[in-house]
């Protein structure tokens, strides 16, 4: 290399570019594959009303929000995980670490399990009480690691997200329990994360939620950068630790609430994604936020093209193929670079 | 001048910091010296602006510490920790270069004269052909002087590179605390170096006493939150102060190979 | 320190053979996996009038044993048989989720399919337990207690007639057990004959879904008794060819197969006609369905509808009653 000049934003190009041009492939061929064949020509022939065209509705109404919801679910939870990881500063951390999943888990169970069918801004009981189970568990979680200290204790964090996943799963046992067998049946099935979304209605509630956290991912590459070599280095290096700290708290809690909310929690993807971009591109997190983002949405594409086609007219769980596939790359890129 | 008047600190209701005044002029390099738990390192972070005193005020030239911004703080002050784990694998070149952070805007990249500048300062730590290596891969002293030359990275600026103009603060805690003798002795000359040559202002942390004698040309004693002694390190490296910091009886000598004072543990003191 | 750097760390040899054994790993639970479901969906055996799957274990005892008199049944479905047949006297037992006949309100509860209260089975002094077949454990307790066992499996149609008359030879009802099966039979036939000739709508049965929402919608599909009532109303299963009970349903597979006819079945109280209406719209989403271009989209809210036993012919006529309207004028 000449100067590591070009080669910083060369790769950043490179990166942005790359990943960019592998999510917006997924998204574009994503909607083509299907449990049934249509023909695109068919679907997108305006001659044929709309109603009457089953094809078009197969492509707009069945894949086209589904792939939507996919790519937005899929950059959600692996940009979360990159936050979460450096935030704690623990490779092992991901979006459900910090009792996120388990808070709108049980949201969802007490959904489907007790609450009056209810319909707010065209938005039905589950996912409501999805995000709210996620709310309440994100401040639990940020009083508690407020109380105690001036400023944000990250260990209290993990701690008590730990305990909190810990409590609340107790609970989703509890209820799961005493529901009957048929209800429990559905309940599990949506802790394994589901994409069909049907319409563009939930997209549309969901998308301010998490383009306000991509708003906020924006500013923190940096700190986190900082953040990684501990609070003090940080502090010294002339950033505001504490406001990094809170801003991917909530940014991280707010994209993964709303992605849950949107596909129920959907594993592995907020774990595995961070690091394989991390092995392609480093560690440096202005390229591996933007990087975990797009790829996070290719990969969640793909695997639900894999998950709704494999076993068509079936539908596997995709949060199932997720860790099938995404278990053995990962450690085949572990091992070739080892 | 970096000064501070009556500062204390207390972490949940303990003093950890307590009344304390100390200042270190331009160019000088001071030492915080005292047993574990007195308050060094507590010290070392208030007068970084890491922490803010509950009482006291610290100044930079002046003005109070709290009236810069974090970031032009940062411009004139850089903090080597004891020690550094990032917590994933950055290159010795991007460490170097977080030194450069505080001189970016909000979404700029490193340019080219930050990279220049970042490789000058791994010149003079020494570690300029490590750029390439994983920071994880170091052994202790590479690594403490990669974070030298980040610090020292973060004090440049683009119109007159790393030279030192005239103020710039180096604060060190504890910086050969986990290093063998090897790297303590490079450590120390590379710290000489840094204030004689550059006339870099260092304030460092240490209960390594032969490393004060040797480096340091002033001395704060801290014993129990508070200043048992402040002055030359010749006036204030004495048996007597060493005994009410350590409990250990100690002989002091100038020793002329080594051409600093020397102290030698003779026995615990047990009152 | 990132996981690449614990593996750089480690011995090479010793982490290359741990991540060849894990991948080798995935990939033959994942074949595995695919093959087990492969091998599943071929035979699709049409088990319309299939002879009983008979599990249950004999009492130790006596070649031709004596009628049960005092009888646990943790499964609701067949306490409803039980009572059918007249054996309801001898029933001195229910599970939790017993709720029909009424009868059953008095009687003491011993939990249900993942928690029978083994103590309280016991202490109810039964001598014939009615259990579900997977409840391995506690069939062996019951085996050690000297108590027989009836295993209930889910079937179809015949096998819930079977199972009746297997109930009623055990229990010392045989002849009220055929007469109650000829007469479902009977009432089944008739349903069928009165939808005879008629063309068959194409029809997807929904079994669960999100309250007012088209999410996580579980279908009836070629197996078991609700698609063989489906069929026998003169209906047109839409997932009659995937051989499963139940499925979850994508909205793909709904907009492609196209049912002129969606029945939901709930099994719960029945709500307001507000909310019944809200539910039914909620499928205006799908309006490229011709079951939803022509209003043709039926909650019934019965419990009949999911228990397969005595009240089967009253469900077939509410599925017939809707599928074909003209032929109840």
């Amino acid at each position: 290399m000449t100067t590591a000049v070009f080669s910083l934003r060369r790769r950043a190009l490179l990166v942005y570019g790359g990943f960019g041009v592998l999510a917006i492939a997924a998204q574009l061929f994503a909607p083509l594959i299907g449990s049934t064949s249509i023909s695109l020509t068919r679907a997108l022939d305006g001659t044929v009303p709309f109603a009457a065209n089953i094809d078009a509705q197969i492509f707009f109404i069945a894949r086209l929000p589904r792939t939507l919801a996919a790519g937005l679910v899929g950059a959600s939870l692996a940009s979360a995980g990159v936050m979460l990881q450096a935030l704690l500063r623990n490779p092992l951390a991901e979006p459900f670490t910090l009792g996120v999943s388990a808070g709108s888990s049980l949201g969802a169970m007490l959904a489907m399990l007790v609450a009056p069918p209810i319909l707010v801004l065209g938005v039905s009981a589950v996912p409501l009480a999805t995000f709210a189970g996620a709310v309440g568990a994100v401040s639990i979680v940020y009083g508690l690691a407020s109380a105690r200290h001036r400023g944000f204790s990250t260990d209290v964090l993990l701690l008590t997200g730990v305990t909190l996943n810990a409590f609340f799963s107790a609970v989703i046992l509890f209820l799961q329990y005493h529901a009957d067998p048929s209800e429990t049946v559905r309940t599990l099935r949506w802790l394994m994360g589901d994409l069909d979304v049907s319409g563009y209605g939930p997209i549309v509630v969901a998308l301010p939620l998490i383009a306000a956290a991509f708003v906020i991912f924006l500013w923190l590459p940096r700190g986190l950068n900082l953040l990684t070599l501990g609070s003090d280095s940080a502090a010294a290096r002339g950033i505001d630790v504490v406001r990094v700290q809170r801003l991917a708290f909530f940014s991280a809690s707010v994209a993964t609430g709303a992605a849950v909310s949107l596909a129920g929690p959907i594993g592995f993807v907020g774990i595995v994604v961070p690091h394989v971009v991390r092995l392609l591109v480093g560690s440096d997190h202005r390229l591996v936020l933007p990087g975990a983002a797009l790829f996070g949405a290719a990969f969640l594409v793909g695997c639900d093209v894999v998950a709704r086609t494999i076993m068509a007219p079936l539908e596997l769980p995709v949060g199932i193929i997720t860790a099938v596939i995404g278990g053995p790359f990962f450690l085949w890129l572990l091992f070739r670079r080892a | 001048m970096l000064q501070a008047t009556g500062v204390s600190f207390s972490y949940r209701e303990t003093l950890v910091v307590s009344d304390v005044s100390v200042r270190v002029g331009p160019g000088r390099v001071l030492g915080i010296l005292g047993p574990n738990g007195a308050g060094k390192s507590t010290l070392l972070k208030l007068l970084a602006g890491i922490l803010r005193p509950t009482a006291g005020v610290i100044t930079l030239d002046g003005a109070p510490l709290a009236s810069y911004s974090r970031r032009s703080l940062a411009r004139r002050l850089a903090v080597v920790p004891q020690e550094t784990h990032p917590a994933f694998d950055f290159s010795v070149l991007e460490l170097a270069l977080m030194g450069r952070y505080p001189h970016l805007d909000a979404f700029e990249l490193e340019g080219m004269e930050d990279v220049a500048l970042a490789r000058a300062a791994l010149e003079t730590t020494g570690t300029a052909h490590l750029e390439g290596r994983a920071f994880a891969t170091l052994s202790g002293g590479e690594k403490q002087r990669v974070v030298i030359a980040s610090a020292l990275a973060q004090l440049g600026n683009r119109e007159s590179g790393i030279r030192n103009r005239g103020f710039e603060l180096l604060l060190l805690d504890e910086p050969t605390s986990s290093l063998d003798l090897h790297y303590q002795l490079e450590i120390a000359a590379l710290l000489v170096r840094l204030n004689r040559e550059r006339g870099t202002t260092l304030v460092v942390t240490t209960h390594d006493l032969s490393f004060a004698a040797s480096v340091c040309q002033e001395l704060v004693l801290l014993r129990d939150a508070r200043v048992l002694g402040h002055g030359p390190t010749e006036e204030v490296l004495t048996a007597d102060n060493v005994r009410a910091l350590y409990g250990v009886e100690v002989d002091v000598q100038y020793h002329a190979a080594a051409g600093h004072l020397t102290v030698v543990p003779l026995a615990l003191n047990r009152p | 320190m990132s996981v690449a750097a614990v593996i750089r760390h480690s011995q090479h040899g010793a982490v290359r053979a741990v991540v060849l054994f894990l991948i080798a790993l995935i990939a033959v639970v994942a074949g595995g996996g695919v093959w087990w479901y492969q091998v599943g969906r071929q035979p699709a055996q049409p088990d319309a009038l299939p002879q009983a799957e008979r599990k249950d274990t004999p009492p130790a005892s006596a070649a031709r044993p004596r009628p049960a008199q005092r009888v646990v049944s943790l499964v609701p479905a067949v306490t409803e048989m039980l009572f059918a047949i007249e054996a309801g006297s001898q029933v001195v037992g229910v599970s939790s989720y017993d709720t029909y006949p009424d009868a059953v309100r008095q009687l003491p509860r011993v939990g249900a399919l993942v928690d029978p209260d083994v103590e309280r089975v016991l202490s109810l002094e039964p001598d014939l337990v009615v259990t579900y077949g997977s409840q391995e454990e506690l069939q062996q307790q019951l085996v050690r207690a000297g108590i027989a066992a009836f295993d209930y499996r889910h079937g179809g149609v015949g096998h819930a007639l079977d199972t009746m008359r297997t109930l009623g030879a055990r229990t010392g009802h045989a002849r009220e057990a055929v007469r109650e099966t000829t007469r479902i039979s009977t009432a089944l036939a008739a349903i069928t004959q009165r939808v005879a000739g008629r063309k068959r709508p194409r029809t997807l049965l929904v079994i669960g879904r999100e309250p007012l929402a088209m999410r996580g919608i579980y279908v009836s599909a070629g197996k078991g008794f609700l698609h063989e009532l489906l069929t026998l109303a003169g209906g047109d299963d839409v997932m009659g060819d995937i051989p499963r009970e139940s499925v979850q349903a994508t909205t793909e597979t709904i907009l492609a197969r196209a049912p002129e006819v969606i029945l939901e079945v709930r099994s719960g109280p029945k709500p307001d006609a507000t909310t019944i209406d809200r539910e039914r719209r909620a499928w205006s989403r799908l309006s490229g369905v011709p079951a939803v271009r022509s209003g043709r989209v039926y909650l019934l809210y019965d419990n009949a509808l999911v228990v397969p036993g005595p009240r089967m012919p009253l469900a077939a006529e509410q599925f017939a009653r809707v599928m074909h309207p003209e032929a109840f004028p």
